[in-house]
């Protein structure tokens, strides 16, 4: 068996991209996907738990915004994960900003950043976690 | 890699060499929508981003209903496609790796591709060695392919049980 390659130190801001088809299978994967890059920012827990809310509104609400795929864009850097979601339709970045019953909008209430912005393709929810320390 | 590369283990008819298309990766930047595949990834080759993978593939598996030492199974051999990829791939400077994975009825096919300067499969699984038996005692068949006409695309097939 080949021996696993040494890891080397993290490498901030280098993108990940993940794409997956609108369905049960977003949620597990952009969670794992996520928590990994989260801690990878050496984001703290509590930090790291509102990446992952972040992901799970994603995979509530992305899927019949998304054509063909659930496309999402990360960039851990020192302290901060950046998450672009997209493209989607029209009026999904909306959808994703949504207020929840009783709780209100989740994205809003956890991110410290967020940014809508309308390319080509269509549209695209950016939205950063950052731990200020 | 050579046109129509030779079979890897002609004893093993899981093992082939046959040539074929890989759907859903692009030379160029960015992730195009995959068509017919569950997940796809695009990340830089990093043997940090081995362990994402092997995790998020894991997932999947787990997802689908593969029993536990299946899942062991798919983990291990797509942490050896992409570890060959880190390892083998590029020349100093890693460059792009394209995981994409599509489950059905019969089970699971992963793909594992570069952008590199393409591997030459080889039987010698020695120290250093290209890991490809083990790949192929791990998955109901392994085919190679070229990315672009020029890096390398490993497919990987594992059915619900092991053979």
């Amino acid at each position: 068996m080949t021996d696993a390659p040494t890891p080397t130190a993290p490498r901030l801001e280098e993108a990940t991209d993940i794409a997956v088809t609108p369905g049960p299978l977003v949620g597990p994967v952009l969670r794992r996907v996520v928590g990994m890059l989260a801690a990878r920012a050496n984001l703290p827990l509590d930090k790291l738990d509102e990446a992952v809310l972040v992901a799970d509104v994603i995979a509530q609400r992305a899927g019949p915004y998304a054509a063909g795929a659930v496309q999402v864009r990360l960039t851990p850097g020192e302290g901060t994960l950046a998450m672009r979601i997209g493209p989607l339709s029209t009026g999904g970045a909306q959808a994703l900003l949504e207020e929840a019953p009783d709780v209100g909008s989740i994205i809003l209430k956890v991110a410290d950043e967020v940014q809508v912005d309308t390319a080509d393709d269509g549209e695209f929810l950016s939205v950063c976690v950052t731990y200020a320390g | 890699m050579q046109d129509g590369p030779a079979l890897i283990d002609g004893s093993s008819p899981r093992v082939t060499g046959r040539r074929f298309e890989p759907g859903g990766v692009s030379a160029a930047g960015g992730v195009r929508p995959p068509a017919p595949c569950d997940v796809q990834l695009t990340l830089t080759a990093r043997a940090e981003q081995v362990v994402l993978v092997r995790s998020v593939i894991g997932s999947l598996a787990e997802s689908i209903g593969f029993a536990e030492p299946r899942v062991d199974d798919v983990r291990l051999a797509v942490t050896e496609a992409c570890t060959n990829v880190v390892r083998h791939a590029y020349d100093g400077v890693p460059g792009r790796l394209d995981v994409s994975a599509s489950s059905g009825d019969d089970g699971l096919t992963i793909t594992v591709a570069d952008h590199g300067r393409g591997l030459r499969p080889s039987l010698d699984s020695g120290p250093g060695g290209l890991g490809l038996p083990l790949m192929a005692a791990l998955a109901a068949s392994v085919e190679f392919g070229q990315t672009d006409g020029r890096g390398t695309t490993v497919r990987l097939s594992f059915a619900r049980a092991a053979e």
